[in-house]
């Protein structure tokens, strides 16, 4: 952990502060020493103490120094000369007393690196100075237009952009409120463009500034320096972009192509369309010269409504939601739009709304023209002009969803703060006319757990109550679906209650268990007959997080899914996360083949705490409730890895441990891992990627991506040869489960658990429960021997059809 | 004409180097420098008091009794070991702003003079300057900031063109005591752009800085102890 040295003139003083921080972090003890007073305890401040200090909280992750003031800063300078130890990394912290104190203290004790830490105190301020100047004023800053002449820079200078994505709307968004504060006038130019004011984030955006190109950015004015290195900050960070990660398929795929999956999951269900589009405003209309004036106020006041709505829904979401809602909201005040739209009332008399329309579609044809990201926040723009415009118009804002039944979500597009509105419960899914893979929707359908499709021509003109399927993996959208096609959906309604435990009809037993993601899931899977979990994903955990999440934290979430099983198996599954599903606290770097990368287990090679943190506190919460935890770990390649990863959990007291198969090479040492690990689970959606060398993520190889492949099958035969001699538990936890028919064919195989989304559960339990052991052999069989998915499907259709009462 | 933050003098003097100053004058001249903040202490804490935290007296006299007490126990036997000791005395017991800028001047002092027995004035000169540098390098003061660099800066200049113009150690150590003062004297008509006292703005003009008033002492000691050199 991150040491923290306190520096204060007085020791009341730093000790009230540091009281004040330790109440933030109750349970945990952060490495923290104070360096206060000097000699006879006087005020004053000792360069050999704050060494002494900075020595007790040594570590190789550093230490971070807060001070107060005047010769606290200089003694804490001289300490650094006095430090011998090059290696270590000691840093002095530019972040105000009590507030970088605080920052840095939680920082740390989640886990964050030095540059974190100091990140936070340095910045720690700013939330205060945000809360004290968030009004919704709108100012149409001259002086960002007047600047691109009389800007005389005071200070330039570059930083290479690292986000994945690029500056795009967020992110300008983020630098525009970062400098918002700063009395200095400051332009962003890149590699390809010409310098803009950085208080417009229309025009930032516009940079189209993506990763690996140079940001030239030129300041003036006394805060200009402080509002070069935010800037700096900020984009060295990353903006802190973690969600966000780039789809593969996105330099392949063109959107205009066809249909694409962009949140997994197969549904069907009746259509509801969100709404018809607004009405362009009329051109025709010329307002009176004296009615212009109120015409601007109006509005400037439907401006402000916009941007504090969106406010408010931010304040109410968390993560990527909040974010990007907070983004639009500064984009909403954006002087370049705004500014446009008031000079065409004044000037030529439009009504507002034709105003907004008409600057709207200006900076909407800037976005087109630069193409790729941009175009995808089209959407937010127009989402913007919409609600101005219904606000000004005195038109219905759809602010809520109102259905009785679950639904299909349909649309041209969904704007952000659409998408937020809904509820995974009733919405099943989202389809949409436009709008890629990386759009705000997408990310935000894939956040919430709805799927998603988008590039679905004329979706809106489909009737309320249509029944539809969509498949969010493979992009497959079917309106009025056969019955055989519905069949394929894991829920269509609620079917009769099954009742495990899971077995054949000649009593061969099978657990049928749920895949679950946290305590929110138990419910189901108890209702619906999970015999327990075979799958308990522990990326809730963690995700959204800017800071590892502490032991008691991760005890507390895994005690509450183990209390709700007391008897019976919870298979849990330690972090599968990497540069496919970024974590802030995992540094990882971006890759060219996340899906090759550092992933799932491998993380733990540079951040080995993480993994030894959280089988602590499966240990600990195991060890407080009664259910039987068995303890997994994701993407393991080797042997060795899972060695390595059986003596680590033993080692934390846990006794059952096995490890994921989703890697051919570890279904072809099977036999080998098995005599590692207690038991294994297979992954089939990763192992049929690396089986097939399919992008998960590509609709276009969604072909290859197909459970039923005969090669997919073999792999499986593989382990379940492997387990057989040894007597040792196969199970499946990928979508292979969740059809009924492979599931069959998986337990044919030898397969001895299914785990599966709980909604699936009846339709497998009692499909299992109809055929006999033998039934299930044949049908596995006939799978080995088929040549395509396709030929699978129907001789194991054909197979059981028979027998099927 | 504004004292420059570097003096630059350390290539160009052609001063005499037959003259030196001993380990036991330095030591001498540390003993006249306790004595004389020992003596102004009150005039030091009330100069504090009017602009800043009222402990610059008291906490001078504690670091320079503190420095006498260690220099007598366990006497230095180098130059070099004399201004080490002297330097992490006052950074330890000090307490305020002044510890780790006189510990610094000491300490840099003490480095550029090595483990030697004597300076020659070519010598003092560089580890006065290496001295000022390591103030500048903590402290970041300007000139006319109000802080004690006010002193320093034209103490050493004075010292250094009088060295350079073949006067007697004597008369340079005068010249620097006298330009201190000047310096001194000069810090109550600016505005306070460093340390406490910064925060009181325009309502530091009329006060001396305590700081450049203890610098200036350190002149005032050096002179009475190398007169007749």
């Amino acid at each position: 952990m991150v040491g923290i040295v306190v520096v204060s003139h007085s020791p009341a003083l730093a000790e009230a502060a540091v009281n004040l921080a330790l109440a933030m972090t109750v349970g945990q003890s952060p490495r923290i020493e104070i360096a206060a007073g000097a000699v006879d305890d006087v005020i004053g401040t000792d360069a050999l103490r704050i060494v002494d200090a900075i020595k007790k909280v040594s570590s190789s992750k550093g230490v971070l120094v807060i001070m107060d003031l005047g010769s606290a800063i200089m003694s804490s300078e001289m300490a650094l000369e006095f430090i011998d130890d090059k290696a270590l990394d000691v840093r002095l912290s530019k972040g105000p007393f009590v507030e970088g104190l605080l920052a840095a203290v939680v920082r740390a004790v989640g886990g964050g690196s030095l540059d974190e830490v100091e990140y936070e105190a340095a910045n720690a301020l700013l939330a205060k100075v945000s809360q004290l100047s968030a009004t919704s004023e709108i100012i149409i800053n001259e002086q960002s237009s007047d600047s691109k002449t009389s800007l005389k820079p005071e200070i330039s200078s570059q930083v290479i952009l690292v986000n994945a994505i690029g500056l795009h709307a967020r992110p300008a968004a983020m630098i525009v409120g970062a400098i918002a504060d700063c009395h200095a006038q400051v332009q962003i130019a890149s590699d390809f463009s010409k310098a803009v004011p950085a208080n417009s984030p229309t025009a930032l955006v516009g940079l189209a500034a993506k990763c690996g190109q140079t940001l030239y950015i030129q300041a003036a004015g006394p805060d200009a320096k402080k509002a070069v290195d935010l800037i700096i900050n900020l984009v060295n960070d990353g903006f802190g972009e973690h969600d966000e990660s780039p789809l593969p398929s996105l330099k392949s795929h063109n959107p205009t192509t066809g249909v694409i999956g962009v949140s997994p999951g197969r549904v069907v269900g009746p259509v509801l369309q969100l709404l018809h589009p607004i009405s362009e405003p009329d051109v025709q209309v010329v307002l009176e010269l004296s009615d212009r004036k109120a015409a601007v106020q109006h509005l400037m006041l439907a401006v402000a409504q916009v941007a504090d709505w969106f406010k408010l829904q931010s304040a109410r979401l968390e993560g990527s939601a909040r974010e990007i809602m907070q983004a639009t909201s500064v984009i909403t005040t954006d002087p370049a739009l705004i500014k446009v739209a008031c000079e065409a009332i004044i000037n030529c008399g439009l009504t507002p709304e034709r105003a907004i329309w008409e600057a709207t579609e200006d900076i909407v044809a800037e976005f087109s023209v630069q193409g790729g990201l941009l175009s995808e926040r089209i959407t937010d723009m127009y989402d913007i002009r919409n609600r101005i415009i219904r606000l000004l118009t005195v038109q219905d804002a759809p602010d809520s969803l109102i259905s009785n039944e679950p639904y299909i979500l349909v649309a041209s597009d969904l704007a952000p703060a659409d998408t937020v509105m809904l509820n995974p419960r009733d919405c099943l899914a989202i389809v949409t006319e436009k709008g890629g893979p990386t759009s705000h929707s997408a990310i935000l359908a894939r956040s919430l757990g709805i799927p998603a499709i988008t590039g679905v021509t004329e979706g809106t003109a489909i009737v309320d109550g249509t029944i539809v399927l969509v498949d969010g993996a493979t992009g497959e959208f079917i309106i009025s679906p056969n019955d055989e096609q519905k069949g394929s959906v894991s829920f269509i309604a609620p079917i009769s209650l099954f009742h495990g435990p899971g077995r054949t009809s000649d009593g061969y037993q099978v657990q049928i268990l749920a895949n679950i993601g946290s305590v929110a899931d138990v419910p189901d899977a108890i209702t619906l007959g999970a015999e327990g979990v075979g799958l308990f994903r522990t990326e809730f955990c963690f995700l959204d997080r800017e800071d590892e999440p502490s032991i008691a934290e991760q005890v507390k979430a895994y005690r509450a899914v183990f209390k709700c099983f007391s008897g019976r198996k919870v298979v849990i599954r330690t972090l599968d996360a990497g540069s496919d599903k970024p974590l802030p606290f995992l540094p990882i770097r971006n890759e060219a083949n996340p899906a090759l990368g550092i992933r799932g287990y491998r993380t733990s090679w540079h951040s080995p705490e993480i993994l030894c943190n959280q089988l602590m506190a499966i240990a600990q919460a195991a060890a407080a409730e009664h259910a039987e935890v068995w303890v997994m770990a994701p993407m393991i390649a080797t042997v060795e890895e899972a060695q390595e990863f059986v003596q680590k959990t033993r080692v934390a007291g846990l006794t059952i441990a096995g490890v994921m198969i989703e890697t051919p090479a570890a279904a072809i040492m099977a036999d080998h891992l098995f005599e590692q690990v207690d038991f294994v689970s297979i992954g089939t959606n990763d192992l049929a990627q690396y089986t097939l060398a399919a992008d998960r993520m590509s609709s276009d190889l969604a072909v290859l991506n197909d459970p039923w492949q005969p090669s997919l099958m073999r792999m499986i035969e593989l382990v379940c040869r492997g387990a057989s001699d040894l007597k040792k538990p196969v199970g499946v936890c990928g979508e292979a489960a969740s059809d009924p028919y492979l599931a069959i064919v998986l337990v044919g195989l030898g397969v001895t658990a299914l785990s599966m989304s709980a909604r699936s559960i009846p339709a497998v339990g009692q499909l299992l429960a109809s055929l006999s052991r033998e039934d299930c052999r044949r049908a596995a069989q006939a799978a080995l021997n088929s040549d395509s998915a396709q030929a699978a499907r129907l001789v194991v259709r054909e197979s059981l059809s028979s027998v099927i009462k | 004409m504004p004292p420059s933050r570097r003096l630059g003098f350390a290539g160009e003097f052609k001063i005499m180097t037959s003259k030196t100053i001993s380990l036991n004058q330095l030591v001498a001249w540390l003993n006249k420098f306790s004595e004389l903040v020992s003596a102004q202490c009150n005039y030091l804490t009330d100069l504090d008091a009017a602009i800043g935290d009222a402990d610059h007296g008291t906490n001078m006299v504690r670091g320079m009794t503190a420095v006498m007490n260690a220099i007598t126990a366990a006497p230095p036997s180098t130059i070099g070991d004399l201004f080490k000791v002297v330097g992490m005395t006052l950074v330890s017991t000090v307490g305020g702003a002044s510890g780790p800028l006189y510990g610094t001047f000491f300490l840099r002092m003490g480095v550029t003079s090595g483990a030697v027995s004597e300076l020659n004035g070519a010598q003092l000169l560089m580890a006065l300057n290496a001295g000022m540098e390591g103030v500048v390098a903590r402290g970041k003061p300007l000139a006319n900031d109000k802080t004690l660099f006010d002193a320093l800066a034209p103490a050493l200049h004075a010292f250094a063109i009088s060295l350079n113009s073949y006067h007697s150690f004597s008369d340079a150590a005068l010249a620097a005591q006298m330009a201190a003062a000047v310096g001194r004297d000069a810090t109550a008509s600016l505005i306070a752009r460093k340390g406490r006292a910064s925060y009181l703005g325009e309502r530091s003009i009329g006060h001396f800085d305590p700081g450049s008033a203890s610098t200036a002492l350190l002149f005032e000691a050096l002179a009475e102890v190398l007169s007749g050199e």
